[in-house]
């Protein structure tokens, strides 16, 4: 037990090691700040999608949804409501949340297959909206009009906008509480309950873990944070549009987990920093990225579905 | 004092009779026994009981409580906990973790996002004190899928345990093990029925294991009721006998 | 005012059948393999475009003929090669796969026969109307309901009659009893998957008629084969035929009434169904 301690310490320290001094290490190998925030925002989403699938043992392939969502609601509320870029992070976030919670009772006694089906379902109906509804959110175009605007406090003014590396460690700064949040859960009884309806379901309900519940609350605690996500990957684009609902967005954060690990933490930012690099530098490189993309997916399924973490560990055993 | 009480209670799947109108009576305590030929209908039954399957027709009541509608969970919280023919654990955890979870719901923990260092410590006792029970202190940090078939029955049978059931439903205990671990589940079994004062009910097909261990017997065969009485009186029963061996034995 | 609402009721039934037709492909391989094949609307999508090709070679007949029978031959290959390889899995694999998959028919396509839309010849005499007060009942939409039809029936035939088919509807009840009783399951699956992407196939080569050529039209097309299923029920094939229509002919009224809701009358019987009855109209109950 103690050894695993130690092990799960050290990369924890690792990790906010290497957050913490990102924009010094990552323009040195020739990336960019934005790039780093794009990794961390992206990460979230897949660690948070990685708490229902990786953690609870749920397929969720409609995550882009409540991504989208938060994404939306931050745009929307600078663009419409109020120019606070606080106020949209929270809006976002809780639009989001709450779509998930009223979407939830819906859709958790369905299992397996079905419940990825229903929930690339609902995923494309929010994206249908978004599409379509361009007098309010731009549609195909985009919503454009608005942007991040500088942090006020009592002391000074924090100039998210015109610095990256600002906006940066805000970034980092929710993410840290949000994967915090996360990892105090999954350490606490509520958090073991959801690992028991993972392993054995029957088991976990002839216990008297009431498993339609404790998964809807944690489809809640997953959603909320991919809001979160959401909102921050619209301030930080300065840009939304229906993209970020489509399933394809989904497919990428469910391959980010798998990439990375998902039975591992800190395994979904790892699948995150690849496939961000990954996809950037096929882009740049070729018409044809989405085939390769494609074909990532196709390889990662058939020679890496324990991902890279996964890949570590077992050496490590061994 | 009648803790479980099955009034004519019958299952239906289309028009598969699995249970026609079987009712039992389980007095606090007790230790009973299902037996009855292959394909009796005695997991349905049992599947009855702890809520997995909702009888087409009868009524179940626990403690004095109607529970013929109520979801499998919440019948555990009323105090029945069950294993099943094939154990159902969490195999990719150790022990203790299995333990662990069980312990935990069973102290209304489930939805805590924290645990005091007492609340704690009181946890990793009562793990402990089943391991010790169930004979598994020295497999605690072994992944349970990893351990013999008499194990991982007795981790499931100490999570049932962890649960402070007032009836514990065994659906064959001591199915695909050899002698010396059905002896070990036999005396497992026995000292929760005596020390903890357990009522339990199980099914079991080793005759050794049932008149070793049961106070009363119920027979099913084909759904049906067939017979009911203290192990000598099974014994002697012939419709018992014919069941079992076929008409020509009784013969 | 009638005019219009019937119009629109028999658009909708012809896109509803065309929806249910892709649809009954997926939900064979969805029932027998426990797979979602993703890449459903690529296949669609190359059926389509491989009749575009081949109608220079063999005349618009030819490439109806032949289209659908070389997707599904591209479909046994890509079971063979692919998909087999994660059956056991948990269904996150499976679902990936075909997910990537889809990335690559779409792009593939793309690449092989350009971004932009093409033009697809359907034969003149079919394009016009049959009588001059419904003008809407040209002889392709009518042509396109009689294929569908023809479709339905021949699958029908085919599972009810032939041994393959018994064998196909037995392995979705039981696919290891099945398999103990003799039947090479490999072979089956195969087979079977060829048999829904065959249908993807023709459903391709018949809506491109309709609906134009692009590289996108098959990732636009499988969300109603979603739905269809979902309201239909699942495991159930003459759900999924049912799920289709009533999806088509609601989004085809709904357009008299609500144009700009036309698709999301879908989304919105789709969430009915599961708030009523999550496996569907004709659903199997277990299933999920």
């Amino acid at each position: 037990m103690r050894g695993d301690d130690l092990k799960k310490g050290a990369s924890t320290a690792i990790v906010w090691l290497l957050l913490l001094a990102m924009p010094y290490w990552l323009p040195a190998i020739g990336g960019y700040t934005e790039l780093g925030a794009r990794v961390v925002v992206l990460g979230l989403a897949a660690m948070s999608l990685n708490f229902l699938l990786g953690y609870t043992g749920v397929l969720s392939f409609g995550h882009a949804a409540y991504f989208g969502l938060g994404a939306y609601g931050a745009g929307m509320t600078l663009k419409y409501l109020v120019p606070s870029t606080s106020l949209s992070i929270i809006v976002g976030t809780l639009v989001g949340t709450i779509a998930a919670a009223i979407i939830g009772p819906m859709i958790i006694r369905l299992r397996g297959v079905y419940f990825a089906m229903v929930t690339i379902a609902f995923g494309q109906t929010f994206y249908f909206i978004a599409f379509r509804w361009n007098t309010v959110t731009g549609g195909d175009d985009g919503l454009t009009g608005w942007q991040r605007l500088p942090l006020d406090f009592v002391f000074g003014q924090i100039d998210i906008l015109k610095s990256s590396v600002a906006f940066y460690y805000l970034v980092l700064v929710l993410f840290a509480v949000a994967t915090g949040c996360m990892a105090w859960l999954l350490r606490s009884p509520f958090g073991r309950t959801l690992l028991a309806i993972r392993e054995n379901e029957r088991r976990a309900r002839f216990l008297g873990i009431p498993v339609d519940q404790h998964i809807w609350i944690s489809w809640v605690i997953s959603c909320c944070f991919v809001s979160l996500a959401g909102a921050l990957y619209a301030l930080l684009n300065n840009f939304v549009d229906p993209r970020a609902l489509y399933w394809s967005q989904s497919g990428d954060f469910v391959i980010m987990a798998v990439l990375g690990g998902m039975r591992s933490f800190w395994g979904p930012l790892l699948g995150a920093a690849i496939f961000v690099v990954l996809q950037d530098y096929l882009s740049s490189q070729t018409q044809n990225w989405m085939s390769f993309v494609g074909l990532f997916f196709v390889l990662v399924v058939l020679f890496f579905p324990r991902g890279v973490l996964g890949i570590i560990r077992r050496r490590a055993a061994a | 004092m009648s803790l479980l009480r099955v009034e004519n209670v019958s299952k239906h799947f289309g028009s598969l009779v699995a249970v026609n109108n079987v009712s039992m009576n389980v007095e606090a305590g007790e230790l009973r026994a299902i037996i009855g030929p292959n394909g009796a209908g005695k997991t349905t039954f049992f599947n009855l009981i702890s809520g997995f399957l909702t009888p087409s027709s009868g009524r179940i009541t626990f403690d004095g409580e109607d529970i013929t509608a109520l979801r499998p969970a919440r019948r555990v919280w009323r105090g029945m906990a069950r294993t099943f023919q094939i154990t159902e654990v969490f195999p990719e955890l150790p022990v203790r973790e299995n333990l662990r979870i069980a312990v935990e719901v069973a102290g209304g923990n489930r939805l805590n996002p924290w645990l005091s260092r007492d609340a704690d410590g009181e946890i990793r006792a009562r793990i402990v004190e089943l391991m010790d029970m169930g004979g598994l202190a020295d497999k605690a940090d072994r992944l349970v899928g990893e351990l013999a078939h008499g194990d991982q029955r007795a981790t499931e049978i100490m999570m049932s345990l962890a649960l402070k059931p007032r009836l514990l439903l065994l659906d064959e205990p001591t199915a695909g093990m050899g002698d010396q671990e059905t002896y070990d589940i036999t005396q497992l079994i026995r000292k929760l029925h005596r020390d903890q004062k357990l009522t339990i009910v199980l099914i079991e097909h080793d005759m050794r294991v049932v008149f070793h261990l049961a106070d009363r017997i119920m027979v099913l065969a084909e759904g049906e009721p067939l017979a009911e009485g203290t192990p000598r009186e099974i014994g002697a029963n012939e419709a018992v006998q014919a069941a079992y061996l076929g008409t020509a034995a009784a013969a | 005012m009638t005019q219009l609402v019937l119009f629109n009721i028999f658009n909708g039934l012809i896109v509803g059948a065309f929806y249910a037709l892709m649809a009954l492909g997926l939900s064979l391989i969805l029932n027998l393999s426990g797979v979602i094949n993703f890449a459903h609307g690529g296949f669609l999508a190359l059926g389509g475009y491989l009749a575009f090709t081949l109608i220079s070679y063999v005349g618009f007949w030819g490439a109806l003929i032949l289209a659908p029978f070389l997707t599904a031959i591209l479909g046994l290959l890509v079971e063979r090669v692919l998909i087999r390889r994660v059956y056991g899995r948990d269904p996150l694999y499976s679902l990936l796969l075909t997910f990537g998959l889809a990335f690559i028919f779409e792009d593939g396509t793309r690449y092989l026969w350009g971004a932009q839309s093409l033009p697809f010849q359907v034969p003149g005499w079919l394009v016009t109307p049959l009588s001059n007060d419904y003008f809407f009942l040209t002889g392709y939409r009518l042509f396109m309901v009689l294929m569908v039809a023809i479709a339905v029936i021949g699958l029908f035939v085919i599972l009810t009659y032939t041994r393959l088919g018994i064998r196909i509807r037995a392995g979705t009840l039981d696919l290891e009893t099945v398999s103990v009783l003799g039947v090479n399951v490999r072979i089956l699956r195969n087979l079977n998957f060829g048999l829904g992407v065959y249908l993807a196939g023709l459903a391709g080569v018949l809506a491109v008629g309709q609906l134009g050529l692009q590289p996108t039209i098959g990732a636009s097309l499988i969300m109603p084969s979603f739905v269809a299923i979902i309201v239909g029920g699942l495991g159930s094939l003459p759900g999924t035929l049912l799920g289709g229509l009533l999806i088509g002919v609601a989004s085809g009224v709904t357009t008299v009434f609500f144009p700009s809701a036309t698709e999301a009358v879908m989304y919105v019987m789709m969430a009915a169904v599961l708030l009523v009855r999550p496996r569907g109209l004709l659903g199997e109950e277990g299933r999920f």
